[in-house]
């Protein structure tokens, strides 16, 4: 019990660790503005958990901090300019109806950061898929003139990026600061496989799948361009780290996460190829909840037969040794 | 054992409708976003549900409950047709934006089941009381929804602007209906535990045929 | 891709996800695997036949009586809820018993009468669609649709039933929520 709340505190350092160097590159590119956005998204989630749990009469403890790397992450999938007040408000909404109303952590259901956003998607999409140009820094209070829309957005539509490949992965793109730092994203990832933070199963399933696709059914002229810059739009590699690959969203063995990571980005690039749906990974990550959970009860299942048939098997040698025993004794006599 | 004053008043808040028999769920999900839509609809499963309970007590009780059944839905749909023309009259609008929510009203539980069920079983008198807690439960409901949900979607108060700063115009749409209504029902369920109404109860415990 | 565009398209047009019709139903299917494989497939039985006859009554009923179309749906219905039932006693009088509850729950509920009214509407709108087979096979998709939302809720009951759920939103209240942001996905989608 105790490996397993230590373990959970590990794995939420990790990811917060990688989630602020990410948030440090906000700030490079956007300026405190960025930094800001994050901090609110935190404090409006912190304090609906305290109050959630108040509610629900349970103690606040460090493992509930989760709830800051969930605000982080979907700060990070915004951009930087994204309405305060509507940013906090989308705080609250994961922490009530996507995780507290379900239990909370002890019983997670849906990513808190994707339900958060699929819930800015539908009310405020214009607002969330409008970007401000990189190093262009907004004071706190200040409203940027110029917003463009996301690098994405055009590789859907013509299936072409116009920048280079080392603006690409430093992340100079317009588009969500968090989510376009594709080099510091790939070291994320790197460290939270290795750390096993993350489900190694769903990440490789996700980006086997993009990749798979990208060269079956390319999305620009050539085959490689179509794998690169599949990887690096739509937020793809960022929810692959931090939503598919989420440890208490997807199925434990790595088996059984590899296909719901492999089924999720199959069919969002279907999406993105056949709609040219932004960021469809996202949404697609909280339709797929019942696949996840799906599989989930699937070991569950696996896992109380292969209980039941080691019970009897014990039984079974139990038996037979009290059997060879009796045997034994009937020989001696 | 409960008194018998006490559960005349159930429709209305111990056993509501909609919040604790989950009944006729989806006119609230889907229509209770404007009060307009709520007088409109408030109008019409007040009065079908009314009349078509109360001419289905005539119903001989010894029929079997697949006749009672059938009876009461046919009933029910006769009473739709005068209760359509006048709404046409007085909400022309609003039936077109309710569309094919309204027909349905007629076929909801509170006819189909509790007529062959609960309400076969009481006394006229007391039953037509019953009726009308059961049916202002529902009323209840979808004016605090449609109020709630109008005031955040559009920032409109029956059709009025109000000035309302940040609205959520996904509280308008269906989905928006079904975590509302959730979460109302969380509530409904947390205040009357609290009063000491009864123990909460885990999914799907109303006697429902689904609406 | 096919496959996509098709679940896709049947996750948009779902009348539970989009329509709230049938939700109630829904929640009673989804408490045991048994009742909702019965329940969906009698609700699928109940859609598929009584869109084909709906096709007939739009057909001969003449506009000015529009008003009288929910009856004659009515009567569709329960023609076909008496036919159900005797079919049952009659393929085994054993089973009839514990059968005929599906048939109770699935004949007069709105995910039925709802999907009659939908395609009805739809037919209105694009005259292409107003044909008997295109009646019927909706019916068939409606019921189809009926039963992806019922595996999709399956899927979490366990968890929306757990002990770790607040007391107050355990069970229904939190179904409602989950299929609510799962229709947010779906409308998200669209």
């Amino acid at each position: 019990m105790q490996t397993k709340t230590k373990s959970e505190r590990f794995i939420w350092i990790d990811i917060m660790v990688t989630l602020l160097t990410l948030e440090l590159m906000d700030y490079f590119y956007y300026g405190v503005r960025a930094v800001v956005l994050g901090s609110v998204c935190a404090g409006a989630s912190v304090v609906a958990e305290l109050v959630c749990l108040r509610l629900m009469h349970r103690r606040f403890t460090a493992d509930d901090l989760t709830c800051v790397s969930d605000a982080l992450i979907l700060s990070l999938m915004l951009p930087a300019v994204f309405d305060l007040k509507v940013a906090a408000l989308a705080c609250v909404f994961a922490v009530v109806a996507a995780k507290n109303i379900f239990g909370g952590r002890l019983n997670m259901i849906f990513s808190p950061a994707a339900a958060a956003y699929v819930f800015l998607y539908t009310s405020w999409k214009n607002q969330l898929l409008m970007f401000p140009e990189p190093h262009v820094h907004t004071g706190l209070f200040e409203k940027t003139g110029n917003l463009v829309s996301s690098a994405s957005h055009g590789f859907n539509i013509t299936g072409k990026m116009d920048v280079t490949d080392f603006e690409i992965l430093l992340g100079n793109v317009s588009g969500p600061a968090g989510a376009v730092s594709i080099l510091l994203l790939a070291v994320a990832a790197a460290v939270l496989l290795f750390r096993r933070s993350v489900s190694a199963g769903a990440f490789i399933g996700s980006i086997s799948a993009t990749v798979l696709l990208a060269l079956i059914v390319p999305a620009s002229v050539t085959r490689a361009d179509s794998v690169k810059y599949t990887l690096v739009t739509n937020m793809v590699l960022f929810a692959s780290v931090y939503i598919i690959a989420d440890r208490r969203i997807a199925p434990k063995r790595d088996y059984y996460a590899f296909f719901y990571g492999f089924f999720l980005a199959a069919f969002s690039y279907i999406l993105v190829i056949t709609t040219a749906k932004e960021n469809a990974i996202v949404l697609v990550s909280l339709l797929f909840t019942p696949v996840a959970l799906g599989f989930k009860n699937l070991e569950k299942h696996i896992e109380l037969t292969q209980l039941a048939e080691q019970e009897e098997a014990a039984k079974t040698a139990a038996s037979s040794a009290e059997t060879d025993g009796e045997e034994a004794a009937a020989h001696e006599e | 054992m409960k008194n018998k004053k006490t559960a005349m008043f159930d429709g209305l808040l111990g056993d509501n409708t909609v919040l604790s028999s989950l009944m006729v769920i989806s006119p609230v999900i889907m229509c209770g976003n404007t009060l307009e839509n709520a007088v409109a609809l408030i109008y019409a499963f007040s009065a079908i549900t009314f009349f078509s309970v109360v001419l289905g007590s005539f119903v001989p009780k010894k029929l079997p409950y697949a006749a009672k059944i059938i009876i009461s839905a046919v009933i029910a749909s006769i009473v739709y047709i005068p209760v359509r023309s006048v709404a046409r009259e007085f909400f022309p609008e609003v039936i077109g934006r309710v569309g094919i929510y309204f027909p349905l009203l007629a076929v909801n539980s509170l006819i189909v089941v509790q007529s062959a069920t609960k309400f076969s079983r009481m006394k006229r008198g007391s039953m037509v009381a019953s009726l009308v807690f059961y049916i202002l439960g529902f009323d209840a409901v979808m004016v605090v929804t449609a109020f709630i949900r109008e005031l955040f979607a559009y920032g409109t108060i029956a059709g009025r602007l109000v000035d309302a700063d940040t609205l959520v115009s996904g509280l308008g749409l269906p989905f928006g209906g079904f975590i509302f209504l959730g979460l109302l029902c969380g509530l409904y369920r947390k205040l009357r535990s609290a009063s000491g109404r009864g123990e909460n109860k885990s999914g799907g415990d109303g006697n429902v045929s689904g609406n | 891709m096919f496959l996509v565009t098709e679940l896709v398209t049947l996750l948009a047009t779902n009348l539970i996800l989009t329509q709230a019709l049938g939700t109630s139903t829904l929640f009673i299917a989804a408490g045991s695997k048994k009742n909702l494989l019965w329940t969906a497939v009698t609700i699928t039985v109940f859609t598929t036949v009584g869109s084909g006859a709906a096709y007939f009554v739009n057909a001969l009923l003449p506009d000015r009586f529009a008003d009288l179309t929910l009856l004659f749906y009515t009567l569709i219905i329960g023609a076909v809820y008496v036919l159900f039932l005797t079919a049952l006693y009659f393929a085994g009088s054993d089973s009839f018993v514990t059968t005929r509850k599906y048939v109770h729950v699935s004949a007069f509920n709105c995910a039925v009468m709802g999907t009659l009214f939908t395609i009805t509407d739809r037919a209105d709108a694009y005259p292409s669609l107003n044909t008997f087979v295109n009646f019927v096979l909706s019916g068939a998709e409606a019921g189809t649709g009926f039963i992806l939302a019922a595996f999709i809720l399956t899927a979490a009951y366990r968890k929306l039933n757990s002990a770790k759920v607040p007391a107050s939103f355990r069970g229904f209240p939190a179904m409602l929520v989950y299929l609510g942001l799962i229709s947010m996905a779906v409308y998200a989608l669209r």
